[in-house]
């Protein structure tokens, strides 16, 4: 008994003792909080549903009980490699999570609604964008871009230069387009016609032939019969296109100022550029 | 001087598409969408009563009649957002907001018309049921549906799917007064963005039966803003031949529809079936049912390209062309392409009529998106976004770029018959043209009414087809050409007079698409009745580059049009800015029944895949077509010899 009480009074047995002590508790604990996978019904049925869609038949016994397995497998390594930290430094993880947070702070502006005067100055200031079209009419002589080479072009001078001399129209090939326009918008013409056609139509003198003009598909003589500038737009016709930009051009700017926001909380230390 | 004055103007637009397609996925500040096209003040029209543009010869208008928004349960399980009146800002050359975040916009420029044609089955259902205060998200299967992953939206969208056909979907989806905000919105959508002689919209919506999965899938337009109070769906029939019905009845209240099937070519043979749906023998009511409401097919679209299959018509060699052969919605593998493909089906028609006495399969062509993006006409190969939101938008979903960040394909690199994804199979087409006087919906419903259309992969190629006997000989460079075939021929879309022995003369003439590349030839494809047994043949009409045309194998000789794969710039100096052709068939026989309708075909260009490889610096998808070859389709003009 003696010798048990000295030996309890030694601190190199308590020592020993309380670590004895601490390691069959903690072992205990550690068995109880062994990490749970719980596959869930609802994940289940998903998982059944999804087979069936891709197979045009629902899963038998056997191929239900592979789904599981494959299930559990593809969770328990999948825990295991976030336990290893192996999901640091991989590019498809990085880049995926990145997409969520981006996705989750999109709509984050979202929900400010512009003041009238606040719609009023960004009309102004973008006054271009909501200009109304001015519009022509004329007639046009075509030259197929198919003739040999550059015959079209020397063709329609030719052209040109005997309607100068005769008085009369001149004439060319047969045309897939109209041959005359009554009053259309010049920016309909841009899209079948080519920015550059537009362009020379809107310099052309009114009521005389003139070119020739290049277009997509060979070149043109044009005569502009008439001109109708652009009428002034108000704002209230255009008010929700307005809002609207106003609203985008905010959202970009919103997602702009988290992004900077971000930059603010970390150090970025890039290899190769001084910091900043 | 380049005898081709626009090569620039391509390289140009090229070079522009590309950063702007670069700007838009980075959506930087300053780079907004394109200026917002101010409402056309009503004052502005000319007091006539013809709008701006009237055209008694008709113009060439290009438009998509199929157009999915967030109202489609899919849409918005694919994660888009966008409403009918985005779509139609897109359709007006406008740009809008992408599932993945980045803009979009045409780059070709604004479309003539569309029409929003959401899926009527659970329409805006799945809006509400995002809602937490609505009564439908408290439905178990809302649980989970409405996740951005991919992977996850793949999974919600087979259980809507499964869920649909196992009639377990919950009833408050189809609840009417769901149904009923939804077309209230897809109607109010269509009369804000009618602009008569600018903008045409129609409303519409899609009817989705597919019996075991095999495509039936066809979409209703009406023709003015006069509808029923709700579409009648799938859910209510799954058979087509009580859809046409139901527009029979409609047509009979003053509310003129016509109904337009797609994606044959998921169909498994059933959407050109030889007997009624419940296989009993077709008759003549049944033929005259469904063309009464069925005038036209969609022949290509995003998910494929419906009009030939190579195994059906192994003598053309133009059959394999953004060929897709998988079901609708799932991987499931087709295996009956015959009454899968347009023009076996218009030979079948032909052979009916002749053997029975009538054709249920007299249609004429257009092509459309199928956009599920609310983006009508999405279909440029260098400005592509695929179609299904969040599941396809980026290039490494749909296969054109290699996995995983990689610069090169793994060996194991997976065919489209075997990849996880049907995405790669899928193409940037299509578009509608119609030939119609003046830009509004009367005269554009009549077009599609008397199948003066066409149809193209995408381009805005434009094609004008006659037939006729009596076309003077200079024809085709008189400067009233299109007047001349009007007066004295029927327009594609038509019926010729039968023969009194002398073979008929058709008017080819085609015209390029500035933004796209140059013709290559026009074709003419002839489907006839011989001893009862039906035969096909392609004809080649017209050549470019002044090549002499083989008039024994009706062949043009090889142009050597190519392209630059590192730089997708096409060769200079091939093909031509149009092609005309008038051919008097050699094999006419004045009481062989036939049809015949025009393809048009561009010169070799990269494919959408391609631009995405290019874009990405990595090699282009090795199982994939690297190029092809864009085309346009006029409606067929039928021959029927003296009863």
């Amino acid at each position: 008994m003696h010798g048990l009480r000295r030996a309890l009074a030694e601190p190199l047995v308590q020592f020993l003792l309380i670590g004895a002590v601490l390691f069959v508790g903690l072992s205990a604990v550690r068995a109880a909080q062994k990490p749970v996978v719980r596959i869930e019904a609802q994940d289940l049925n998903q998982l059944a549903t999804y087979w069936e869609a891709q197979m045009q038949r629902p899963p038998n016994k056997v191929e239900l009980a592979g789904i599981i397995r494959d299930r559990i497998d593809e969770e328990l390594l999948a825990r295991e490699a976030l336990r290893l930290g192996l999901d640091k430094d991989d590019m498809i993880i990085r880049r995926r999570l990145a997409q969520k947070m981006s996705f989750a702070t999109e709509d984050l502006a979202a929900a400010e609604e512009p003041t009238e005067a606040q719609l009023r100055a960004y009309f102004t200031q973008h006054a271009d964008r909501y200009a109304a079209a001015a519009h022509v009419s004329f007639r046009q002589v075509f030259f197929s871009g198919d003739r040999p080479h550059g015959q079209a072009e020397q063709a329609a001078r030719q052209a040109l230069g005997m309607s100068g001399e005769t008085k009369r129209d001149p004439s060319g090939d047969p045309f897939f387009f109209p041959l005359a326009y009554d009053g259309i918008a010049t920016r309909d013409l841009e899209r079948d016609y080519g920015q550059a056609f537009v362009q020379a139509l809107e310099r052309a003198p009114v009521g005389e032939w003139s070119g020739p003009v290049m277009s997509p598909y060979g070149w043109h003589l044009i005569e502009v019969t008439s001109r109708t500038p652009a009428p002034p737009t108000s704002f209230e016709s255009v008010r929700d296109h307005v809002r609207e930009a106003w609203i985008d051009e905010r959202r970009t700017q919103a997602n702009a100022e988290f992004m900077q926001s971000l930059r603010k909380r970390y150090k970025v230390i890039v290899a190769g550029v001084p910091e900043a | 001087m380049d005898r081709r004055p626009s090569r620039t103007a391509i390289r140009l637009t090229a070079a522009a598409t590309l950063v702007g397609a670069v700007a838009a996925a980075s959506a930087a500040p300053g780079q907004g969408p394109k200026p917002a096209a101010p409402l056309l003040a009503a004052g502005a029209a000319p007091p006539t009563q013809h709008l701006p543009g009237y055209n008694p010869d008709r113009n060439a208008y290009f438009g998509d009649l199929h157009v999915h928004t967030g109202l489609s349960f899919d849409a918005y399980i694919f994660n888009v957002r966008a409403t009918p009146d985005d779509a139609y800002r897109f359709a007006k050359g406008e740009a809008i907001g992408h599932a993945r975040g980045f803009k979009i916009r045409l780059a070709g420029g604004p479309l003539d018309f569309t029409a929003v044609t959401d899926h009527s089955e659970y329409m805006g259902a799945m809006r509400e049921a995002a809602d937490p205060n609505s009564p439908l998200s408290k439905e178990p299967i809302v649980d989970g549906l409405f996740s951005p992953d991919p992977k996850k939206i793949g999974e919600a969208f087979a259980r809507v799917v499964a869920a649909s056909h196992a009639g377990q979907m919950p009833a408050s989806f189809s609840a009417p007064e769901v149904a009923g905000r939804a077309w209230t919105e897809v109607r109010e959508a269509a009369a804000r963005n009618y602009q008569p002689g600018k903008f045409t919209t129609f409303v519409g919506y899609e009817f989705t039966s597919a019996p075991d999965g095999r495509n039936l899938h066809r979409n209703v337009i009406f023709r003015s803003e006069k509808t029923p109070a709700l579409p009648y769906t799938a859910r209510m029939s799954a058979n087509p031949e009580d859809l046409w019905r139901t527009m029979d009845a409609w047509r009979a209240k003053g509310v003129d529809v016509l109904a337009i099937p797609h994606n044959s070519n998921g169909s498994d043979g059933l959407m050109f079936e030889q007997t009624k749906r419940d296989g009993s023998p077709m008759d003549r009511a049944y033929a005259e049912l469904r063309m009464r409401n069925e005038p036209l097919v969609e022949i290509s679209q995003i998910k494929g390209t419906s009009e030939v299959h190579p195994s059906l018509s192994p003598n053309d060699e133009w059959a394999n062309f953004e060929i897709m052969e998988r079901y609708i919605g799932s991987n499931h593998p087709v295996t009956k392409f015959h009454g899968s493909y347009v023009r076996t089906a218009l030979l079948d028609g032909i052979l009916m009529r002749e053997q029975k006495g009538f054709n249920p399969f007299k249609m004429g062509f257009i092509s459309s998106t199928d956009t599920h993006n609310a983006a009508p006409g999405s279909a440029e190969e260098t400005n592509y976004f695929s179609k299904v939101g969040r599941s396809d938008g980026l290039p490494v979903q749909r296969g054109s770029v290699p996995p995983d960040g990689a610069r090169t394909w793994p060996a194991d690199t997976p065919d489209s018959a075997h990849a996880a994804t049907p995405y790669q199979a899928w193409g940037a087409s299509g578009l509608a043209g119609v030939w119609a006087e003046q830009n509004d919906r009367e005269s554009i419903f009549a077009a599609l009414r008397r199948k003066e259309t066409f149809a193209t992969s995408g381009p805005r190629i434009r094609v004008r087809f006659f037939g006729g006997y009596d076309f003077p000989a200079d024809i085709a460079t008189r400067p009233d050409v299109v007047r001349t075939a009007y007066a004295k021929g029927v327009p594609m879309g038509g019926d010729l007079a039968p023969s009194s022995g002398q073979a008929p003369t058709f008017f080819v003439w085609a015209v390029r698409d500035p933004n796209s590349t140059y013709l290559q030839r026009a074709q003419i494809v002839k489907g006839w009745v011989e001893n009862g047994q039906a035969r096909e043949q392609v004809f080649d009409v017209a050549c470019s580059d002044n090549l002499k045309l083989d008039k024994t194998t009706w062949r043009c000789p090889d142009n050597g049009a190519s392209v630059n794969l590192a730089t997708c710039e096409p060769d200079r100096f091939k093909g031509d800015v149009e092609l005309k052709a008038v051919w008097r068939d050699p094999t006419f026989k004045p009481n062989q029944r036939a049809f015949y309708y025009v393809r048009v075909l561009e010169n070799p260009s990269c494919r959408w895949s391609t631009w995405d490889a290019l874009r990405n610096g990595t090699p282009p998808n090795p199982t994939l077509a690297k190029t092809i070859m864009e085309r346009a389709w006029s409606s067929p003009i039928w021959y029927e010899p003296k009863s």
